[in-house]
């Protein structure tokens, strides 16, 4: 369960970036973000997960506020969730199998072979069984990407947060991908948090979606009626369309 | 004149800020070494590796440099002087002990060292793997800053060890070559009294351990993009090199009184 | 896979010197070509001038003022034992004007200026903005570089002027303060037996540090290779480029100005 009340967020160079944004994620709900180019919606997933500090607000993440807690707080709510970054963040300095097993070694409390069992099996499930002794700068854009989707889901979260799940793939493997994340939902039936800037092929991952746009969300509800929505705004978005307020 | 002030006002409110930034990673550097859970003892001896192994030659010519130098100074001085160089050997030893070895040698390491661990670290935060290491529960402090502090302190010891050796016999060579001072004569070690041996060697605990919480801190705080590494691994030199600076002043002052008698 | 012998590290190493000896020596040549006759940009050496003073002067005279204490504090334990108050000056004076001053102003300049340049030349290379200027018919050696060499050795040389002088006042302190020798004293001690030529073989130490801190960090800032990390690497290999090119000037002219 996931929610931000009232949050406010500022940047020198981005004055109320976020402004007042309410949010309410309900436990196994799949929800999606879009938006304009530098709308904040990374900067909202990050506070989402405590990497940022809200300016105003209160970010509740797996029933515990992030807002009021101190890093070990956060760091042990962490361990229940995870996150694919944008650039995806892989740590150079592992090598593949590494990258995936590090989250569940840092929980502690499983086996070594249990690990390395669940390893294989993560690196099987996106595509990168064979991989496990090779270093992320030798790997490929994508997959990159699916090493990031297997090291955020190795601890079967409760909370799981996708930042650009599938930017700058083909539509072959962005459907891939998104089986993927449907069919690691429907395992663990956590929380997922989705922002993409494809909107077509993240309406047919999410249930519900929400739009930001200047500080502000203009709509936040089911996804099959958002091209309905009275936002002119949020209509001309989602159809792509070049006239209108944007 | 407005402007003039503003500029201070925002200097000063900078260097604040730094300062406090910097106290909360020393405390929470010392915090997390004496709480280690799960620690990775491995970690410490590979960053002891790093550090010694890419210093061990930079620190032999530096310092076999400095006691050349010292020693032909001093030899000069005392030729024209007194023209007695029995003291030159045993005053050389004991200064080399208690201020030149430590204090230089934790300089060339805040040189290399220090933009080593600034840069290291830069980079991680500018990709954003010190924020994937935080949603995988780690604090980076206690993953990044602790292994190199221990190693940092440990091997400043080791390393000034190292130095003062290199610059007594760089000294004992040039005596002989330069002034045909007896090698015998020159290697005496009776000046160097416990004080001494104290004062370097908190020296090189207190520089090993300033060295890597800036230059940490200094990585930590890293702005975006290449700039931003290139940005946080200038800050890094200049500051542990300052740093090792002011605590030469205050521990010198501090071993002249508790070990000459007082003012 | 190269084998990893200590053969084979130990001729890799000799090779990569040899590399960036080379490198810097091309470059000082061009740099010299430059100056003769002067064809800078002398709105870019006003600039970089401004720059280099701005950020260095501050972490000089605090690092100078301190230098001047511990000298101090160092040359106590004879001061006592000899009673030697009157020579007090003459010494802290002496390690201060021809050694000390020279070798940590520049490695704190080094560590300032020249770190801060190296980043910037790096940056600039990384995102191909020298490729740029060539494409412009513009030579980054005379546009850039050459400004930046000698706005450097400038900068260094008045450095050290300022540094020398600031240090001698934190000395005259913490001798009152910590020896009880009246600043009279130390004035009158530094004047009787130092000689002008105490003073200016320093600052010749300090041209020389400036141009070796300058051709280090341009040249290590314009070969960088990688992206962030590449810059972060540039600039730590400048830095203690520098570091060792003072203290084996600082032995040679040491021999040379006696």
């Amino acid at each position: 369960m996931v929610q931000l009340e009232k949050v406010s967020k500022s940047f020198p160079q981005a004055p109320r970036l976020l402004d007042g944004v309410d949010i309410s994620v309900p436990t196994g709900c799949r929800w999606g973000l879009i938006g304009p180019g530098a709308s904040g919606k990374s900067v909202l997933l990050k506070l989402v997960a405590g990497l940022l500090r809200p300016d105003a607000g209160r970010v509740i993440l797996a029933g515990r506020d992030m807002t009021a807690a101190t890093e070990d707080e956060q760091n042990e709510v962490r361990t229940r969730v995870g996150m694919l970054f944008q650039n995806y963040a892989l740590f150079d300095f592992m090598t593949v199998a590494e990258n995936v097993a590090f989250p569940l070694v840092r929980r502690g409390g499983v086996a070594r072979d249990e690990i390395d069992a669940r390893v294989a099996d993560r690196l099987r499930a996106v595509g990168l069984a064979g991989s496990e002794a090779k270093r992320p700068s030798e790997l490929s854009g994508g997959m990159k990407r699916r090493l990031g989707i297997a090291r955020a889901t190795i601890t079967q979260p409760e909370v799981v947060i996708y930042d650009e799940p599938t930017a700058g793939l083909d539509p072959v493997t962005t459907s891939k991908v998104y089986d993927l994340l449907q069919a690691d939902h429907e395992a663990t039936g956590g929380t997922v948090l989705a922002v993409s800037s494809d909107v077509a092929a993240l309406r047919s991952f999410v249930s519900r979606i929400a739009f930001i746009y200047q500080g502000k969300l203009r709509y936040d509800g089911p996804v099959e009626h958002i091209e309905e929505a009275e936002d002119p705004v949020v209509r001309q978005f989602v159809r792509g369309g070049m006239e209108g307020p944007i | 004149m407005t402007e003039l002030v503003e500029r201070v006002g925002a200097q000063a409110l900078g260097m604040v800020e730094a300062a406090r930034g910097l106290t909360n990673v020393l405390v929470r550097t010392l915090a997390r070494t004496f709480r280690r859970r799960r620690g990775e003892p491995g970690e410490v001896l590979r960053q002891m590796f790093e550090v010694g192994n890419r210093s061990l030659v930079f620190i032999a010519v530096t310092l076999g440099f400095l006691g050349m130098v010292l020693v032909f100074q001093s030899s000069l001085q005392v030729s024209r002087i007194t023209g007695d160089p029995s003291p030159i050997g045993p005053q050389f030893f004991k200064i080399l002990v208690h201020e030149f070895g430590p204090t230089l040698t934790a300089q060339m390491l805040a040189t290399r060292v220090g933009a080593g661990i600034a840069a290291e670290i830069g980079s991680m935060v500018v990709t954003e793997q010190v924020d994937a290491l935080r949603m995988c529960g780690v604090d980076p402090i206690e993953y990044l800053v602790v292994p190199r502090f221990i190693a940092c302190m440990v091997m400043t010891v080791a390393l000034t060890i190292f130095a003062v050796v290199v610059a007594f016999f760089a000294g004992a060579l040039t005596a002989k070559l330069s002034f045909g001072v007896n090698p015998a004569t020159f290697i005496n070690f009776a000046e160097a009294k416990v004080g001494d041996v104290l004062t370097g060697l908190t020296k090189c605990i207190a520089y090993g351990a300033a060295i890597p919480v800036v230059s940490g801190y200094c990585g930590l705080t890293a702005g975006r993009g290449s700039e931003g590494v290139g940005s946080a691994t200038t800050r890094a030199v200049i500051g542990s090199s300052f740093t090792v600076i002011v605590l030469d002043f205050i521990l010198s002052s501090v071993g002249y009184f508790v070990f000459q008698g007082g003012a | 896979m190269p084998v990893k012998t200590i053969a084979g590290t130990l001729g890799s190493t000799i090779v990569g010197l040899c590399r960036e000896t080379g490198g810097m020596t091309v470059l000082l040549w061009r740099v010299l070509r430059a100056l003769v006759p002067p064809t800078l940009d002398w709105r870019e050496l006003l600039r970089n001038l401004h720059k280099m003073g701005n950020k260095s002067v501050p972490i000089v005279v605090l690092t100078a003022v301190f230098t001047g204490g511990i000298m101090v504090i160092q040359s106590g334990v004879f001061v006592r034992r000899f009673g030697a108050t009157g020579l007090v000056g003459w010494g802290a004076g002496y390690a201060v004007f021809r050694e000390v001053g020279p070798i940590l102003i520049g490695l704190m300049f080094s560590g300032r200026v020249g770190a801060n340049n190296t980043a910037e030349l790096g940056t600039m290379t990384v995102t191909e903005q020298l490729d740029g200027l060539r494409a412009l018919a513009i030579d980054p050696v005379r546009f850039l570089i050459v400004p930046r060499v000698v706005a450097m050795i400038t900068m260094l040389f008045c450095l050290t002027v300022i540094g020398d002088l600031v240090a001698v006042i934190g000395a005259v302190v913490v001798a009152q303060a910590l020896l009880g020798v009246s600043p009279w004293t130390f004035y009158w001690s530094m004047i009787e037996h130092l000689h002008p030529v105490d003073f200016t073989n320093g600052l010749i130490k300090a041209l020389a540090f400036g141009f070796a801190i300058a051709l280090s960090s341009c040249h290590f800032g314009i070969t960088v290779r990688g992206g962030a990390v590449g810059v972060g690497r540039a600039v730590n290999n400048a830095v203690v480029a520098a570091a060792v090119s003072i203290f084996l000037l600082d032995f040679f002219l040491t021999y040379i100005l006696r």
